[in-house]
């Protein structure tokens, strides 16, 4: 039973875990190749690793998406840790509009350009941070949504994640405050009620056997001794 | 039509936080007021002099600042999303 529960506990941190991964905004170190502009299926399962800009009608079964190709300094541990190595990275660059993920990104177009402008070789190369959300699934052509890029002067300059920082804090003092309220919920609601039950159920419970007591007493004056 | 379902969402959803707020923090004044009776009159947990002590605090309360300043519940949110897409769009 116990390895039950904490299965299923476990498995529901994965969940939690992988949707935060997803969802919260990471930086890479990146050197735009180039950009381009793809015409995109959105009428099976994986339209749920796409965006939905607000000026796309409901029932689109197809669009173009641009994206942006990178080459990108690899890194352990959600990018804590900076690698030597390189690797490829392609991000799609949607609108989320006023939907689901709450970026409210308006200026793909802008970014497109911004990215455009960063262009490098790399005998010159020019380095920029990428802020992004989402994962390469190469399996199921997911690609991360670019969000924002800055250029930098090294590829080795400190990123500080200021927003993930705030959102933990946020999350624990939540946590903390909802903890009190429903303590305070419990003692002063549930319990009292649950008084008041046993305090009548007890009364009940004493009349029947006093009851019960009369009855057998009645009953046995009838019986000879 | 995406910005009308935050909005109406938004709000039911931090309305339920609002009403939530609003009855811990009512709760948490009244039991401070039941204990600052209790310091004072030890023994006596209902007489009328003590349902009058506690509903003029809570009427006091009412009148004070502190309930209204639940309603940053919806204030705060907003300045978030206007912020989070300034500094998205803009910056």
């Amino acid at each position: 039973m116990r390895i039950f529960r904490n299965s299923v506990l476990a498995v529901l941190v994965l969940i939690l875990g992988a949707f935060l991964h997803y969802t919260l905004p990471q930086h890479d170190v990146v050197r735009v190749v180039n950009t381009y502009q793809e015409r995109q299926d959105l009428n099976d399962w994986t339209r749920i690793f796409w965006a939905t800009p607000d000026d796309q009608a409901g029932t689109l079964v197809n669009r173009d998406v641009q994206f942006i190709q990178t080459v990108k300094k690899k890194s352990f541990l959600f990018g804590f840790i900076r690698r030597d190595a390189e690797g490829v990275m392609v991000y799609r660059n949607e609108d989320t509009g006023w939907s689901w993920p709450p970026y409210f990104k308006f200026d793909t177009a802008s970014l497109q350009t911004e990215a455009d402008d960063l262009r490098s070789t790399p005998e010159a190369p020019k380095w920029a941070v990428m802020t992004h959300y989402g994962w390469r699934v190469e399996l199921f052509s997911a690609f991360p949504n670019a969000v924002a890029i800055k250029p930098i002067d090294s590829p080795d300059a400190t990123i500080i994640p200021w927003f993930n920082i705030f959102f933990f804090i946020f999350v624990i003092a939540l946590v903390l405050f909802v903890r009190a309220m429903w303590l305070q919920f419990r003692e002063r609601t549930i319990d009292p009620a649950l008084e008041d039950t046993r305090d009548a159920w007890e009364k009940v419970d004493a009349y029947a056997d006093e009851k019960r007591g009369r009855v057998r007493r009645w009953l046995d004056s009838w019986r000879g001794k | 039509m995406a910005f009308a379902r935050l909005f109406v969402f938004g709000f039911l959803f931090l309305s339920i936080i609002y009403v939530a707020v609003s009855v811990y923090s009512r709760s948490i004044r009244r039991e401070k007021l039941e204990d600052r009776w209790a310091e004072d009159h030890p023994g006596d947990e209902t007489s009328p002099e003590r349902d009058a002590f506690i509903e003029a605090g809570m009427a006091e309360y009412n009148a004070s600042i502190r309930p209204k300043l639940i309603a940053l519940v919806y204030v705060i949110p907003t300045i978030a999303v206007i912020a989070i897409s300034i500094i998205v769009n803009v910056i």
